[in-house]
């Protein structure tokens, strides 16, 4: 048997962190052997509960051996994470959005690349099993071309540092753009964005200056066209934290796909108002065993730096829409 | 009041079933171009029926005309029903084009009589309700809204010709252009994307509008299943949706008449053999809202009323022409692909 592949975390600062840990925590074939991150309050909790060694400069972590990380911190540092974990010969799960300037992402793919180690974007909706067989059922070709779609990612108002534009590199138009995109870009091979028109704008937490209500429309280079909602736009007595959905508008039908309508109902007195209990598969699992399989055998990682950037060049280039008031076109 | 109306179509015989149940008011006279359509219709309500308009004006003298004919005509007929100083309830669009519209108000203005333009969905209880919380600051200040309408393609092929019908944005969006205009205000900008093939017509557009807040509304005919509408308004306070598949208080669903592997459709039992395969009808279901009063019925009742008492009706031909300014853009940024902005009043180009 091969030794469990040893990971570190590099940041908790984006909740999905705390995710990707406890699926790890639950995988034979992984170890986290470290937790790097500037503050050890912040992490104390669960430096106590896992007895998970603790690094306060990620550099040290580096240094162990470690065969891979995964990146969890503020966007505006995935690339610095990134690129000095490539130098140190460490796989890498980094997650979204890629990076917040194309300059920035490109450096990175090229540092993984020169460190021969595997760069993959933390994309989990690729694994919502009805996800999967929405692609397979378009690959098939039974909704025939495809020519349009709408979706969202609606989400509640994430605050911390998401709402600080220097820390996120944008509000919600990055932020819950690029999980649809990568969807779109996944489930159509080989097609590209062409060209994409963006609403921003601050209309739901007046107190931050960050954008909160986003609207992205795309075009792909195979003439798909659509938009999606990216807002973080849930109320706090909304049943859930928000939705992925997306409407597929093909030649010979439609598909919807709702990926969280996996869920009872929950109406509580103790909880003030009614909730969403999920029940379907868990992506986070899935994705972080994809990762660490890769990591384990030496196969290309299933999403890559390259999925990354593609998704996140669209979402940067809808705040140059916004800017200009007109659609702009991707070089 | 004395009523007719012209074109027999579907919207024909919906206004006509309306005023029917309607007191007050009485159906002078039914007309169409096809005269066995004209028969069906008059027969139907038992009012005579015309092939030829002019005929019906100087024979019958209604004071109240609906016009339930292809958009295309509607601004002939608008005139020439205006000159003989009838007032008008016209279905929606207006017209097909902002010119168009702008020539229906004023010739009415001319000869003194009322124009209605028949925006329903105003009057649909649920998307009422849904403005009522929103003025009411139910979901405090509005930000991002979404309106989606989608059904089959239209069946009567004058639809299926851009010249006639203006085709989905012109036909379809329109019902929601006049509502988030009516919920959310001016509108400042227009960006549209729209594809079409056979059978099928498809548009997103994103409204922003001179408060800040943003609306999508997708349209689209040729939709493989039953018409759905739907409607999201979030706010700093709030949201406030509504879904016609989810508010449909009643289903039929038919049993096939030949059924002969039940247990393998209850799924409990093993799949039928190959042979004993054959493919059973698909089950018919047919979701209903059901209410005492249909939409269409509040609206005429409305128009009827806004004439017998004088008032202002809740939806005016300003509004019409307000929508088709909205629907010109649209049509403009998709074809050129541009974001297209108006005035603050909407009033022209910027």
């Amino acid at each position: 048997m091969t030794p469990p592949v040893k990971i570190g975390m590099i940041s908790m600062a984006h909740g999905h962190a705390h995710a990707y840990m406890e699926a790890l925590l639950a995988m034979p074939q992984a170890d986290i052997a470290g937790i790097a991150h500037p503050s050890r309050d912040e992490v104390a909790d669960v430096l106590a509960r896992t007895g998970i060694p603790y690094y306060a400069d990620y550099r040290e972590l580096l240094q162990t051996d470690i065969d891979a990380v995964v990146i969890c911190s503020e966007n505006a540092l995935h690339a610095r994470h990134t690129i000095d974990a490539a130098m140190a010969g460490k796989h890498i799960l980094c997650e979204k959005p890629l990076g917040i300037e194309v300059g920035e992402m490109t450096r990175m793919i090229d540092a993984c690349r020169e460190g021969g180690v595997q760069l993959m974007t933390a994309f989990p909706c690729r694994y919502l099993t009805a996800a999967e067989e929405a692609r397979q059922a378009i690959l098939r070709g039974e909704i025939g071309e495809i020519l349009a779609f709408k979706g969202t990612n609606r989400g509640t108002f994430p605050g911390s540092w998401f709402a600080d534009s220097a820390r996120s590199g944008g509000g919600a138009l990055l932020d819950h753009s690029v999980h649809v995109l990568d969807l779109l870009h996944w489930m159509m091979p080989g097609a590209a964005v062409r060209e994409v028109y963006a609403y921003a704008a601050n209309r739901f937490q007046p107190e931050h200056e960050i954008d909160d209500a986003g609207m992205l429309h795309v075009t792909f280079d195979n003439g798909a066209c659509g938009v999606i909602d990216t807002s973080w736009s849930r109320p706090r007595t909304f049943p859930t934290w928000g939705d992925v959905t997306l409407e597929i508008v093909g030649s010979a039908g439609v598909l919807s796909l709702d990926a969280f309508a996996q869920h009872n109902e929950v109406y509580s007195d103790a909880a003030g108002k009614g909730a969403y209990a999920y029940w379907g598969d868990g992506m986070d699992e899935l994705m972080v065993r994809a990762f660490v399989d890769a990591v384990r055998s030496g196969r290309p990682v299933p999403i890559t730096g390259a999925d990354g950037l593609h998704a996140a060049r669209a979402a940067l280039a809808g705040y140059d829409s916004v800017r200009s008031g007109q659609p702009v076109r991707l070089a | 009041m004395k009523i007719a109306i012209v074109g027999c179509g579907g919207m024909g015989h919906i206004h006509a079933a309306a005023y029917a149940r309607m007191t007050h008011v009485r159906i002078v006279g039914v007309c169409d171009v096809d005269p066995i359509r004209a028969a069906e219709l008059g027969e139907r309500i038992g009012a005579p029926s015309y092939t030829d308009y002019g005929q019906l004006l100087a024979a019958e003298a209604p004071e109240l005309v609906s016009l339930t004919v292809p958009s295309h005509l509607h601004l002939a007929y608008i005139e020439q029903t205006a000159a003989h100083g009838a007032h008008i309830v016209c279905e929606k669009p207006l017209a097909l084009t902002v010119a168009d519209a702008e020539a229906a108000l004023a010739v009415c203005a001319k000869h003194g009589v009322r124009l209605f333009v028949g925006h329903v969905v105003r009057f649909f209880p649920d998307y009422a309700g849904l403005k009522h919380a929103v003025d009411g600051g139910r979901i405090g200040t509005p930000g991002v809204a979404h309106l989606r309408r989608v059904g089959g393609y239209p069946e009567r092929q004058w639809f299926a010709e851009e010249a006639k019908s203006g085709g989905v944005i012109t036909d379809l969006m329109i019902h929601d252009i006049d509502y988030a205009r009516w919920t959310l205000g001016p509108v400042r900008s227009v960006y549209c994307l729209r594809r079409t093939a056979a059978g099928l017509d498809y548009a997103l557009a994103t409204l922003v509008f001179a408060s800040g807040a943003v609306a999508n509304l997708e349209s689209h005919w040729g939709y493989p299943g039953s018409f759905r509408t739907a409607a999201e308004f979030a706010g700093d306070g709030g949201v406030v949706r509504l879904d016609s598949a989810a508010s449909a208080a009643l289903h039929m669903r038919k049993t096939p008449p030949k059924r002969t592997d039940a247990c393998a459709r209850t799924g409990e039992g093993p799949a039928p053999a190959a042979a004993d395969a054959a493919p059973a009808p698909a089950a018919a279901e047919i979701p209903r809202s059901p209410l005492r009063k249909s939409p269409y019925a509040r609206e005429l009742e409305h128009f009827v009323d806004c004439l017998r008492l004088g008032g202002a009706p809740l939806v005016t031909a300003t509004d019409a022409l307000q929508a088709l300014r909205v629907a010109e853009a649209a049509h403009q940024s998709a074809r050129t692909g541009r974001a297209v902005y108006l005035s603050s009043e909407e009033g022209e180009r910027l």
